[in-house]
């Protein structure tokens, strides 16, 4: 962690994301549909609209300026020493808290930094203001989910500068590994389609977006909670409120019949950090190609008071042709508690997406068929 | 709206979950033994957790027969009893309630009776209708308090100094008890908002907030989102708990009532509370019959 004071270097950044803006917002969001209709939904959505990512921006600019202000006083240096960890009152690491998985910075290397680790600190500066301006700017397109209106993108969350280029830090080049035949043909299964079967594991509300492994979501869901005993870790995310119990107790993993979709956890301490090992994964979990031969450690370090840094590798030769790591500081928060995260029970929205997608899908099928 | 048919039966309907539960007695928590339990567990203090109160952590189940019904009640063959036979199938019991009868107000015990015969009836909206017909378990909705603390699955209890956390194994479900300072009520939830304190040997536990969307039991007892209960939970002997509640809802019932179950001690070795997500077992009953599964898209 590095405290430094960089105005200028935001003021001359946030400029340039802003004239850079209008070119970024033309390519349309990725798509949960089966066909290119939905870009051009998007792309009428855009031209109607009386808004502009300018004016759209220029609405939150003052909470922008004063966040971006705030948030770059410090920076995730990896490479500047680390805090002692606090200790809990029967002498253990102390992770307890509120901890918010978050990250601007892509999961994988951008080709253009392509042999480039680390930022500079100034760089590192540069590309967070340019990704909290983007931000910032709500798409004219967006009706539904105007995640800024709810207090719930990125910028309005206590995210910090990174001088990490990608999330993933091995292999070095800081790309997933290549996938296995059949982890290819696996993730092709995976994609989701107009039946129930095919949708996310967060659409049908069988799990949140928080994993494991934690890979941020591009919006602010990361919230989550430990509670600690000597006994056990509970970590809890907000998304799905999904709660994992990750046991202490020195106890086996369980007998490989017994699978979930959160897998099977266990915690031992490695100096200032704990090692979490989980697998029985079950068959029908989907992450990125890989299912329930799924291995994956993850390491949580209390490097700063208000930082915890967690790494996650995940390992599973029927899927990637080698294992990958990833590394992300999750910074503090501090609020009155999680809130209940009903998701199955109000599904209201599983419906509709399905009768969207199954309308598409059937267009898709027309228009095959006519030509 | 469509009945749940046969073949569509969850498993997560079925009272199956009897895990290993210390079997010291083997009687369900009666109200003829509560006083015989007081007599058995005489003067009990319980061990102290490092930041000095009661340590109830642990695993802990009930072993009543109250998720089919509060009330005392015969046995009865499960829905679709043709295709469940005798796995479906709910044992006598007698039940939790002081006095074994609920306060109801008038319309609430007709309302009571349209819960039940409309218990297995699941009506999958994208509105608040859903929530008209089918027990909330039998859907794999959160079960709220006090059911999720007598449902046929374990739960297991965490203590730190600002909060007692308790994970219910059934849906992965959890409650926070703050310990530290009240909270409020932020929103209605289904499992509600929950303040503890200690009073002696007790853990008193005042819960609001809910939504008015949960029942008591398959029998389609229910309360409102009026609804406030107070727990207290006190430790007797090493394995065994007694748990009691207060439950008021001026919208529904007449008067204050409570209950009272024992709770026992997961004492086997290498026990751990285990996975039981029931989204993916009760999306077939769900989405089926709206068509969601089909493959073919011309189906539609």
């Amino acid at each position: 962690m590095t405290i430094r004071r960089p105005a200028l270097v935001v003021l001359v950044a946030m400029a340039t994301a802003l004239s850079a803006q209008t070119a970024s917002s033309q390519s349309p969001p990725p798509s949960a549909l089966v066909n290119q209709q939905s870009r051009e939904t998007v792309e009428a959505a855009r031209a109607a609209s009386p808004h502009t990512p300018e004016s759209t921006f220029a609405y939150f600019r003052e909470e922008a300026e004063r966040f971006l202000a705030e948030a770059t006083q410090q920076i995730w240096d990896p490479t500047a020493p680390r805090e002692a960890s606090p200790r809990t009152s029967w002498g253990d690491p102390d992770l307890s808290g509120y901890w918010l998985n978050v990250a601007y910075v892509p999961l994988e290397r951008p080709d253009e930094l392509a042999d480039k680790a680390l930022y500079t600190e100034e760089e590192a500066i540069t590309a967070f203001v340019r990704w909290a301006t983007r931000d910032a700017s709500v798409d004219p397109a967006t009706v539904h989910y105007d995640w800024t209106e709810f207090g719930m993108d990125n910028w309005q969350s206590p995210i910090r500068p990174n001088r990490r280029t990608s999330l993933i830090v091995d292999p070095p080049n800081g790309k997933k590994p290549p996938l296995t035949a059949a982890g290819q043909t696996r993730l092709q299964e995976q994609a989701r389609r107009h039946t129930l079967e095919s949708r996310g594991l967060y659409e049908r509300c069988i799990q949140g977006n928080q994993g494991p492994p934690r890979v941020p979501f591009v919006q602010n869901t990361g919230e989550s909670q430990i509670v600690q005993t000597p006994e056990a870790l509970v970590l809890i995310t907000q998304a799905n409120s999904d709660v994992r119990i990750i046991h202490l107790d020195g106890s086996p993993h369980a007998p490989e019949s017994v699978r979930g979709y959160l897998g099977d956890s266990r915690g031992h301490w490695d100096g200032d950090t704990l090692v979490i090992e989980t697998t029985n994964f079950s068959e029908h979990r989907k992450w990125n190609g890989s299912a329930g031969s799924l291995h994956l450690e993850e390491r949580l370090t209390r490097v700063a008071d208000d930082t915890l840094l967690y790494e996650a590798t995940v390992t599973d030769p029927t899927t990637w042709e080698a294992p990958w790591s990833i590394e992300i500081p999750w910074p503090r928060m501090e609020p009155p508690g999680l809130f209940e995260f009903a998701c199955h029970e109000q599904n209201y929205g599983i419906i509709n997406v399905l009768r969207g997608a199954r309308v598409r899908a059937a267009e898709y099928q027309a228009t095959q068929a006519a030509e | 709206m469509k009945s749940i048919r046969s073949r569509d039966v969850p498993i997560a309907w079925m009272s199956l979950s009897l895990s290993a539960v210390a079997v010291l007695a083997s009687l369900s928590g009666t109200i003829a033994a509560q006083t015989a339990i007081h007599e058995a567990f005489p003067d009990y203090d319980p061990p102290l957790t490092a930041h000095g109160t009661p340590d109830i952590s642990g695993i802990w189940q009930s072993f009543t027969t109250a998720n089919w019904n509060v009330l005392s009640h015969a046995v009865q063959p499960g829905p679709f009893a043709e295709i469940t036979g005798a796995w479906g199938a709910g044992r006598a019991g007698l039940g939790i309630v002081e006095g074994d009868e609920l306060p109801y107000q008038e319309w609430a015990r007709a309302e009571q009776m349209r819960n039940r015969a409309n218990r297995t009836v699941v009506n999958v909206t994208n509105d608040p209708s859903r929530f008209d017909t089918g027990d909330p378990e039998l859907q794999c909705f959160r079960a709220g308090v006090p059911r999720a603390n007598y449902m046929p699955y374990p739960f297991q209890i965490f203590q730190t100094p600002e909060q007692i956390l308790v994970v219910y194994e059934y849906k992965g479900a959890y409650r926070t008890i703050y310990m530290d300072e009240d909270r409020p009520a932020y929103d209605q939830s289904w499992m509600g908002t929950s303040n503890g304190r200690w009073e002696g040997n007790t853990l008193v536990v005042d819960v609001q907030g809910f939504n008015e969307h949960t029942w008591f039991d398959r029998e389609g007892n229910f309360a409102s989102d009026a609804l406030r209960v107070t727990e207290r939970w006190t430790p007797v002997s090493p394995w065994h708990m007694r748990y009691e509640a207060t439950i008021e809802d001026p919208n529904v019932f007449t008067r204050p009532w409570n209950i009272s179950f024992m709770l026992y001690r997961n004492v086997e070795t290498g026990a751990k509370l285990l996975e039981f997500n029931c989204v993916p077992i009760v999306e077939p009953m769900m989405y089926e019959p709206l068509g969601f599964l089909d493959e073919d898209v011309t189906n539609d």
